[in-house]
């Protein structure tokens, strides 16, 4: 039994709580998911569970904390490792020593069990968790993927009773995280372990869930409840479960299975032979030079050839989602477009500058880069600064009026003379695209812009790139996620071991996949419904014409 | 992964001590060979399993660079000795003058025991995992080698950052010009690294790290604490007399000896009371005892010839001595000793292809 009663804790120098008079229970072997967005109090919750909160970060507590029998505030951490194991989110890290296996020991070495016993549980967590191919690989070589799965593995060498994981796969592509989540499945439904996540990407998750807390922003009850209880009541939703809340679908569908029953019977109402493309119609400016010309690009570091004969060209006012798995070549392909690396074989021509002839500051007034890691680019004391520097550095003069404009475009405007630091997860993206798009580049470069963002911050990341789109500028995305890029890319480039595998339409590339297939289409198989509003509008001209024809 | 198919840490310890004592207490020529030789056969034995190796082989290669480029320096400017080479016109500044065999050999030497040193260390960093070699210190000195491993781990880490941000800061037109031009690269990084740390942090304390010292009395603790800044400030005030009063050798040394004597007493005593266990990966095989004891035989009669028979090793090429090396078959056979690793492991790295 896990029980939190009438719990209210604060951060050090917070003034609001993070959790306010708090009160949960989950029951033993469960597995809860914990939905909520930014800032309310996910990770508070999970981390008052093994005693972080209050022990590691401080702050105000008040209330009951129990935990099969034991109190995580008298305990602290350490006193509750062999009961609770705690996994985090960035799988770099949370590693103390450079093996898998050594890791694995790790844990139970602090806890001084005898050598015969950790030798026996490091080989069943191996087996557990099916990494016994690892066991003396360094961890630096593995893939997120792996890596927590070690992680996972580490706590479990303890053999606590729960798991408590903190955001387990946001940092993780499409296919780790789904290894991840089978190997947590089997541990609940095999070992009879009690896992408690949290999770933005609902639609990786739900269908795993025994129960969903969600917890609104702050003030607001919190809300636990079967898997499709709570999502009926969610603001923001994966689009499948926001196509059968639209339509009333009865149960509410949370896998794909589920859905398609409900879709059979629509199909006969679903009318259109339209095939359009997302928000403006397909390239109508074909007629237009290319502004980022590829031709034959190879490109290989020490040893390893990343890019193979690439062609791509990408005009102005089109938007590419560049896909693939890691290690395809997607962040190596950004970075010789935007002219920080130089091909060594064939051409990249941005604006009609050779990238290898160019210099980089004529290159970087065309296109603007927006890494991975929005902490990698922010250090100014205030976001306004943080903008007039990149102005200095390409050049341009000071422009209060016009910087101005863009935070409240990207609707940053009251945290202007804030701190970038201390801004929310979403907000740090934002300020990261601010101060890029403050030189007003025609070329826009993202690198997996959504990582850890919630429903709602990525839906206004999707609103803000189409608004830069339709003002006639290029955009190009690397990214995993399928649902971002069916719902604004125009084409979808498929990279694999340095390849173009696939390069047309959005519609055609994400119809015909069985992997870059976005949740809607996979439930109608058909390449006209890609997102909730193709399906939407086709319902209501079938409606329209089923009239008429009365 | 490399640390797995070789020897016991400690094994290549003792083969650490084997190899660089005779490079660290002999100028003789023919056995600075000898070690040489014997290490590049482990050397090359390791260096085709190792990612490690590689870095380590440009070291290699640079060093013996260097070392052929300060040899005609040396056998240019010496000047000494009686085997006269040929003469350079006495009006040249600094060259000009008889240049020697003897010089010539100096020259070679001194850079020969640089060069062995090198490729044996070279061998010790393929063969051994740092990072494991220190979780197996002993108790009292755990943490600190828990910090260690840690700050080797990231340091690679800290690199990858640094570039990322230096790129990401170049794109949005930075330029680094002067000391100022800095802050935006290193604000981040510390940020980065921070945060970073404060993970790990976390996620040790998470699995119990440090955790189950023993309860002690408050006597107890305070005599710890005592013994700790005690130790410190002897130390401090020995190392700063021996700067200072010179001619108090004895009462210096003993205050350097008591300070250290009580901090490790200190840190034994506080280590003794968190009970952790280790998990032990390394089985002693056959191929491990022989190795290590080869190493301890190479040592042993190293010592024995090295104090008790120092006109074995000795060597001088300038006059009065003679520039050809004295040679004892029985140290000579003691470094040969020192290949052993290479030539056990050979018939391994046919099986991994």
């Amino acid at each position: 039994m896990i029980r939190l009663d009438r719990v209210t804790y604060s951060y050090p120098d917070q003034p609001m709580p993070a959790l306010s008079d708090f009160s949960v229970a989950f029951e033993p072997g469960e597995l809860v998911l914990v939905v909520g967005p930014s800032g309310s109090g996910k990770s508070t919750l999970l981390r008052s569970l093994n005693g972080l909160v209050p022990h590691f970060y401080g702050g105000r507590w008040a209330g009951r904390a129990e935990v099969f029998g034991r109190d995580p505030v008298k305990l602290a951490p350490r006193g509750m490792a062999d009961l609770v194991g705690f996994v985090f989110q960035d799988p770099e890290a949370q590693f103390v020593v450079d093996t898998v296996e050594d890791e694995l020991a790790f844990a139970m070495e602090n806890f001084a069990l005898p050598e015969t016993t950790m030798r026996k549980r490091v080989e069943e967590v191996l087996d557990q968790l099916t990494i016994a191919h690892l066991r003396n690989r360094r961890i630096s070589t593995l893939s997120g993927g792996e890596k927590q799965r070690v992680a996972i593995a580490s706590v479990l060498a303890l053999q606590p009773e729960v798991l408590v994981l903190d955001e387990p796969t946001s940092q993780l592509d499409p296919q780790a995280a789904e290894e991840v989540l089978v190997a947590l499945r089997h541990l609940n439904e095999d070992l009879g372990l009690t896992i408690i996540l949290s999770e933005h990407r609902l639609e990786r998750v739900v269908q795993y869930a025994d129960r969903v807390l969600y917890l609104p922003s702050l003030g607001a009850p919190p809300v636990l409840g079967s898997a499709r209880e709570v999502a009926a009541i969610l603001p923001l939703v994966p689009p499948l479960i926001d196509l059968g809340r639209r339509l009333g679908w009865h149960p509410l569908p949370l896998t794909i299975k589920e859905g398609r029953t409900h879709a059979r019977k629509l199909a006969g109402r679903l009318a259109g032979s339209e095939n359009r493309q997302n928000g403006s119609p397909s390239p109508s400016n074909g007629g237009q030079p290319p502004i980022v010309a590829v031709r034959g690009l190879h490109f290989g570091y020490e040893g390893h050839q990343a890019l193979r004969g690439i062609n791509l060209e990408v005009r102005p006012g089109e938007f590419v989602a560049v896909m693939g798995r890691n290690g395809s070549g997607k962040s190596t392909l950004l970075r010789l477009i935007v002219g920080l690396l130089k091909p060594q074989q064939g051409q990249v021509t941005v604006g009609g500058l050779d990238t290898r002839r160019a210099d980089l500051g004529e290159l970087i007034r065309m296109v603007g880069y927006v890494p991975q890691d929005p902490g990698s680019l922010l250090f100014n004391d205030t976001l306004a600064a943080e903008l007039a520097f990149t102005r200095r550095g390409h050049g341009l003069t000071a422009d209060p009026e016009g910087s101005s404009a863009l935070l409240q475009r990207l609707g940053l405007e009251s945290v202007a003379a804030r701190d970038p630091r201390d801004l929310s997860g979403g907000e740090r993206q934002r300020a990261a695209l601010a101060a890029i798009l403050v030189a007003n580049p025609d070329v826009i470069l993202l690198d997996e812009p959504t990582r850890g963002l919630d429903y709602a911050q990525k839906h206004a990341l999707a609103e803000l790139l189409l608004g830069l789109k339709r003002e006639g500028r290029a955009i190009v995305m690397a990214t995993h996620d399928v649902e971002l890029a069916a719902s604004c890319a125009d084409r979808v480039v498929l990279l694999a071991e340095g390849q173009v595998v696939v390069d047309g339409p959005a519609r055609a590339v994400m119809s015909n996949s069985q992997v870059f297939a976005s949740q809607i289409n996979k439930l109608f198989r058909d390449p006209r419904y890609l997102v909730v509003d193709d399906v939407l509008r086709a319902l209501a001209r079938g409606t329209n014409a089923a009239r008429s024809e009365e | 992964m490399q640390s797995d198919d070789t020897f016991h840490p400690v094994v290549w310890t003792t083969w650490l001590a084997a190899a660089a004592l005779p490079a660290l207490t002999t100028r003789n020529p023919l056995y600075l060979i000898l070690v040489l030789l014997a290490a590049a056969v482990d050397f090359s034995a390791l260096g085709r399993r190792s990612p490690v190796a590689r870095s380590w082989r440009a070291l290699v290669r640079l060093g013996a660079l260097v070392w052929l480029i300060t040899i005609p320096f040396t056998a240019l400017t010496a000047h000494y000795g009686t085997l006269v080479l040929f003469w350079l016109p006495a009006a040249w500044p600094v060259i000009g003058g008889p240049i020697t065999g003897e010089a010539l050999i100096y020259g070679i030497v001194s850079g020969l025991s640089l060069m062995t040193l090198l490729l044996v260390f070279a061998v010790f960093n393929v063969a051994v995992d740092q990072a494991r070699l220190l979780r197996m210190a002993p108790g009292f000195v755990y943490q600190a080698g828990i910090v260690s491993a840690i700050a080797v781990a990231f340091v690679p880490q800290m690199v990858a950052s640094w570039q990322e941000i230096r790129e990401v800061q170049q794109v949005r037109g930075h330029r680094v010009r002067s000391i100022r031009d800095l802050l935006p690269l290193i604000m981040p990084l510390l940020v980065t690294a921070l945060e970073r740390a404060m993970q790990l942090a976390e996620s040790m304390e998470a699995r119990g790290f440090g955790g189950h010292a023993s309860p002690t009395d408050a006597t107890v603790q305070a005599a710890d604490q005592l013994a700790l800044l005690g130790g410190l400030a002897a130390l401090g005030v020995g190392a700063a007399g021996s700067g200072f009063w010179p001619q108090q050798q004895l009462l210096n040394a003993l205050l350097v000896g008591a300070g250290a004597l009580a901090l490790i007493w200190s840190f034994w005593d506080q280590g003794r009371r968190v009970k952790r266990s280790r998990y032990r990966r390394w089985a002693w095989g056959r191929s491990d005892r022989v190795v290590m004891a080869a190493s301890l035989v190479a040592v042993l009669i190293w010592v024995i010839a090295w104090l008790g028979h120092g006109e074995w090793l000795f060597f001088y090429p300038y006059p009065p001595y003679s520039p050809w090396p004295a040679f004892q078959p029985v140290a000579g056979l003691a470094i040969m000793l020192l290949a052993i690793p290479g030539l056990l492991l050979r018939p391994a790295k046919e099986a991994l292809r």
